[in-house]
């Protein structure tokens, strides 16, 4: 790849005319994703201006300990839409999986491209940082990923955190985390993170986070760094079985009666009440279903240790401890101390009681 | 310093001066003694719900809450949590709960004895089934303990430990029954040296009303009972029970089981008296620390028993209307509901009921000692005045009931309010109307 | 670890625990403190005791007319919040899937009332606990007997019913911290229960019990 400079980049506005998407439909494509993000409609006009004014980005896509389930969904689109064309109109200068290029051709090519936009590029990271024995559990091209992520982070203007692996460890950092897997953001402290969980993170979540980005700088986030556009209601409170969870109808088994009328899966171990994501709303496969609907209840997957709340098909209160004798041990140990404590009671009261008679009350 | 209201004596069991952390020893010491595992249940149960003292006559009359009966009990419950309750070495390390003061036991005798009549109301409207009425009599025994219990009741439960009378009188009582049988012309069998049945007196019925002593004697000899009257277990009265003093009491009581054992009796009859009934009937056996051998009856119970039998008639009385009390100690702690009942309906007697009869009767306010206090007597009058006035609802023209110590108190508020009843014993209109 | 996983992990477990082992602790000191039989003669043989001690059990529930009319309205309000909670706890859909879980049973046959219903339930317990409340400041024979035990007993309540209420309204912020607050208020109710009054749940029956087998072995008023 050849270095492109960065004062020669046209603008996003430019490679529209480009391609010959007209203003009318330019103007939909924004109100669509002020209205997902749930901004007053008033802003479309101003997103709009911005984002024609946006240069193409350099986006630097760093993967660590991951799956590459979240660049699937990323880049998962049953036709060609809006946001892919954007997506191709970012200079994506680096993913393992898209690039052409491999071995030190391509890590000097990504070396090049944060030294060109070097303060203004966007470093996208998927998969958990493994820490434990110096970061041993995870290396590429010869570095630790703790090592990368610390030399990538430098130059970025902020880091989005895709998946709930990066953002908070997912996975890899489940019980008993035996890489010391953590999140982008328990590592990096001096950047600007956004943290767009899941897992994988809805296709339409990923993109118009970085389109509101690109627009607007970081968006307004939640206590864990999340988009509230996206996650700032739980999926509980706007799934559409909500009304039969209201009424105390809910599912027993899969494929009972209730199931089958499509009743409330609380029962069944539906984390829904507990989690922040837009399933509910967005859904997905471009709005084809979402897992509650599709019968099962939500795994809660955008939430941190989600895989250690307990088992799926137990509902969010259970019990989160494994007792192995202990309650009954206190029993017995209160039996013991109740029958001592009663034992020196008796003792004291002979003391006391003195040479004086013995009582006449039972 | 004290913040007791009413004046108190130190004097009480011991009869000597103790210093103040001598009296704080003796009461726990009576405190321990009573550690029991239902007591302990008793303390422990409560809820504070407050209910006891909506059964209280002294807090309704005087709606003052310190005669909250499970507050009466505040020292026993604060020794047992201390010394014998389920977390006490934690509540004595981290001071939760600290000794019996002086000064608090002080504090706690006009309630213990001043304001409660041990009535027994109280166990009876506790949700949790505490027998609060028995945690009081438990925080007595500590107050006779730490000479504590006033001057009256302590001086005359000595006296009658001593001598078997409470008080001296002008002239020995063997002497006045005689008199009684004398004046009365009826036979009075006393210090026989074997009978059947042994039989005690009232010492108020002795000084006051002796027609009641001459009408037991008549109704005993006209149904033939073989009993006797012993001049060295006479009275029936337990002023030890009154004190609190457990020893005294238990000395007042084992005068009268040796007697009744040197007569061969087979059952020792009570009178016209209400907590003698509990000291022989239900404490006696648990106190001297074995079975009694002989049984123990209230006179009324017994001769209920004798009409039943058909041993004894009785005729009818003139259309009168009657109010009847039942003494506290005798129904509701003593179980005798019915016997009284029995007699009065043989006699065709008009019994208009109270609103609060039988087990739920108020008490005369006289019980549990609070005759002999002359410092609880405003207080009584007050507690008193809602009974006179039930009696008075009933719209009856005559007052009955069959204990002694009831009929002094209710003269004695019948004086203070100018009241229209005289109190009349209910053996003495019994023995108004046998048959022959 | 999240505060919602404290409060159903580490620390309901180490709650039960408590709660066990002070529950056997304060029952078995009292119940071995010593029992004494009475030598005095009986008016009614053992069995009418004991059936005069198991009719005590429940009758001491309600008051004796004679009494009503002094004690009907704190009874009433008394009564009135313990059916509530009563009825929360144990048909309330959520709180029947908590206890099913506890204690591992499935228990197809435990009926739920509806959620709404439990809500109405909810607002009127709370209000009856607050008149409970005032009632025990205002009535002088409950505020002179009070102490610290009855306030925080009350207090523990008060904040299971109110996050409890907060939770399934989705009202007073982030539903998993409502929910791990609501849950961690039960923790600290399972410490505190055998410490202070709560033990009445356990000792009404042996209390009730007794007081009547022993009032009706005299035949005494009961």
């Amino acid at each position: 790849m050849s270095i492109n400079n960065r004062k020669e980049r046209p603008t996003i506005g430019q490679i529209m005319d480009e391609n010959g998407v007209g203003r009318r439909r330019f103007l939909k494509y924004c109100a669509g994703i002020t209205a997902l993000m749930a901004m007053p409609p008033g802003m479309t006009a101003a997103f709009a201006q911005q984002l024609r004014a946006a240069r193409r980005p350099t986006i630097i896509y760093m993967p660590f300990q991951e799956c590459t389930g979240c660049l699937e969904s990323l880049t998962r689109s049953f036709a060609p839409t809006l946001e892919s064309l954007i997506f191709e109109t970012i200079s994506l200068d680096y993913n393992h999986t898209l690039q052409a290029a491999a071995g030190h051709a391509a890590e000097e090519a990504r070396h090049e491209a944060m030294q060109e936009a070097w303060g203004e590029y966007i470093l996208i990271c998927d998969g958990s940082i493994p820490t434990s024995m110096n970061g041993i559990y995870g290396t590429s091209a010869g570095h630790s990923f703790v090592d990368q992520l610390h030399e990538a982070a430098e130059g970025a203007a902020a880091i989005v955190a895709v998946g709930v692996c990066a953002s908070f460890g997912g996975v890899g950092a489940a019980y008993p985390n035996p890489t010391g897997a953590v999140g982008i953001s328990d590592i990096i402290k001096d950047k600007p993170i956004i943290n767009v969980p899941g897992c994988p993170p809805i296709p339409e979540v990923m993109t118009g986070t970085l389109v509101s980005f690109l627009a607007s700088g970081v968006p307004d986030l939640d206590k864990y760094l999340r988009p509230k556009a996206f996650f700032g209601n739980t999926i509980h409170d706007r799934c559409y079985r909500r009304r039969f969870y209201d009424m105390g109808l809910f599912a027993e088994s899969f494929d009972d009666e209730g199931a089958r009328n499509g009743w409330c899966l609380y029962k069944l171990g539906c984390r829904g009440p507990t989690t922040y994501n837009a399933c509910a709303t967005i859904k997905w496969n471009g709005g084809t279903s979402w897992p509650v609907e599709a019968g099962h209840g939500c795994l809660g997957c955008s939430e941190p240790d989600f895989w250690d709340q307990g088992g799926f098909y137990e509902p969010v209160t259970s019990k989160l401890f494994n007792d192995t004798g202990q309650i009954a041990a206190g029993a017995v140990a209160g039996v013991a101390v109740g029958a001592a404590a009663a034992l020196a009671a008796n003792r004291r009261k002979k003391k006391l009681s003195g040479a004086a008679d013995k009582e006449t009350s039972s | 310093m004290t913040t007791a209201t009413q004046t108190f004596s130190r004097q009480g069991a011991s009869g000597t001066d103790l210093s103040p952390s001598e009296r704080e020893e003796h009461a726990m010491q009576a405190f321990a003694q009573n550690f029991g595992a239902y007591a302990a249940l008793n303390l422990e149960a409560c809820i504070h719900c407050g209910m006891c003292a909506d059964a209280c006559h002294f807090y309704i009359a005087t709606e003052d809450p310190k005669y909250t009966p499970i507050l009466k009990a505040e020292p026993f419950k604060q020794a047992f949590r201390r010394e014998s309750g389920a977390f006490a070495p934690f509540f004595k390390l981290l001071g939760l709960k600290s000794k019996v003061t002086v000064d608090q036991l002080e504090e706690w005798q006009e309630l213990l004895f001043d304001s409660c009549n041990l009535c027994g109301r109280c166990s009876l409207i506790c949700p949790m089934g505490i027998e609060v009425a028995e945690l009081i009599e438990i925080g007595r025994r500590g107050m006779a303990e730490a000479g504590l219990a006033p001057k009256a009741l302590a001086e005359r439960a000595q006296h009658q430990a001593k001598t078997g009378q409470p008080e001296e009188s002008v002239r020995p009582y063997p002497e006045v029954l005689t008199d009684i049988g004398r004046d009365h012309n009826v036979e009075i069998p006393l210090d026989r040296d074997s009978a059947d049945i042994m039989v005690c007196l009232p010492r108020t019925d002795l000084e006051q009303n002796p027609e009641s002593v001459a009408a037991m004697a008549r109704i005993l000899n006209s149904v033939g009972a073989d009993y006797t009257f012993r001049s060295d277990a006479l009275i029936a009265e337990n002023y030890g029970y009154y004190a609190g003093s457990t020893g005294l009491q238990k000395k007042i009581t084992q005068r009268v089981v040796d007697q009744a054992e040197k007569i061969g009796a087979s059952l020792v009859l009570v009178p016209e008296c209400g907590h003698a009934y509990t000291a022989l009937r239900w404490q006696a056996a648990d106190i001297i620390g074995e079975e009694l051998p002989f049984r123990v009856r209230h006179i009324t119970e017994y001769l209920a028993e004798l009409l039943a039998d058909g041993k004894l008639k009785l005729g009818k009385v003139n259309g009168d209307s009657f109010a009847f009390h039942d003494p506290c100690q005798l129904v509701r702690k003593g179980g005798i509901m019915d016997a009284p009942r029995e007699l009065m309906q043989a006699m065709g007697v008009d019994l208009r009921e109270m609103e609060n009869k039988k087990g739920f009767s108020f008490c005369c306010g006289g019980g549990g000692g609070v005759n002999d206090l002359e410092s609880a007597r405003p207080l009584r009058h007050r507690a008193q005045e809602l009974k006179l006035r039930e009696i008075d609802d009933t719209g009856a023209r005559r007052f009955l009931t069959s204990c002694s110590d009831c009929r002094v108190a209710f003269n004695d508020a019948g004086e203070h309010f100018n009241w229209d009843k005289k109190t009349e014993s209910l053996v003495e209109l019994v023995a108004a109307n046998i048959k022959e | 670890m999240t505060l919602l996983e404290f409060a159903r992990g580490p620390m309901l477990h180490f709650a039960l625990i408590v709660f066990v082992f002070g529950v056997l602790w304060r029952l078995v000191s009292v119940s071995l403190l010593g029992w004494r039989k009475s030598r005095a003669e009986a008016r009614n043989p053992t069995g009418k005791a004991i059936t005069g001690g198991a009719i005590a059990v429940g009758n001491r529930s309600w008051p004796h007319p004679e009494f009503l009319k002094r004690t009907a309205f704190g009874e009433a309000v008394g009564y009135g919040y313990h059916i509530g909670l009563f009825a929360i706890v144990l048909l309330g859909a959520p709180h029947v899937i908590f206890w099913k879980n506890l204690f591992g049973i499935s228990a197809t046959w435990w009926p739920t009332i509806p959620g709404g219903i439990i809500s109405v339930i909810s607002i009127v317990t709370i209000f009856l606990m607050l008149i409970a409340t005032i009632r025990r400041y205002m009535h002088p024979p409950l505020r002179r007997i009070s102490n610290f035990d009855d306030w925080f007993s009350l207090a523990i309540l008060y904040a299971l019913m109110i996050t409890g209420v907060l939770a399934v309204f989705g009202l007073g912020g982030r539903y998993e911290i409502i929910l791990a607050v609501h849950i961690i208020s039960f923790n600290v109710l399972l410490i505190w229960f055998p410490f202070g009054k709560l033990m009445h749940a356990f000792y009404i029956f042996p209390s009730r019990f007794i007081t009547g087998y022993k009032h009706e072995k005299k035949g005494a008023a009961s």
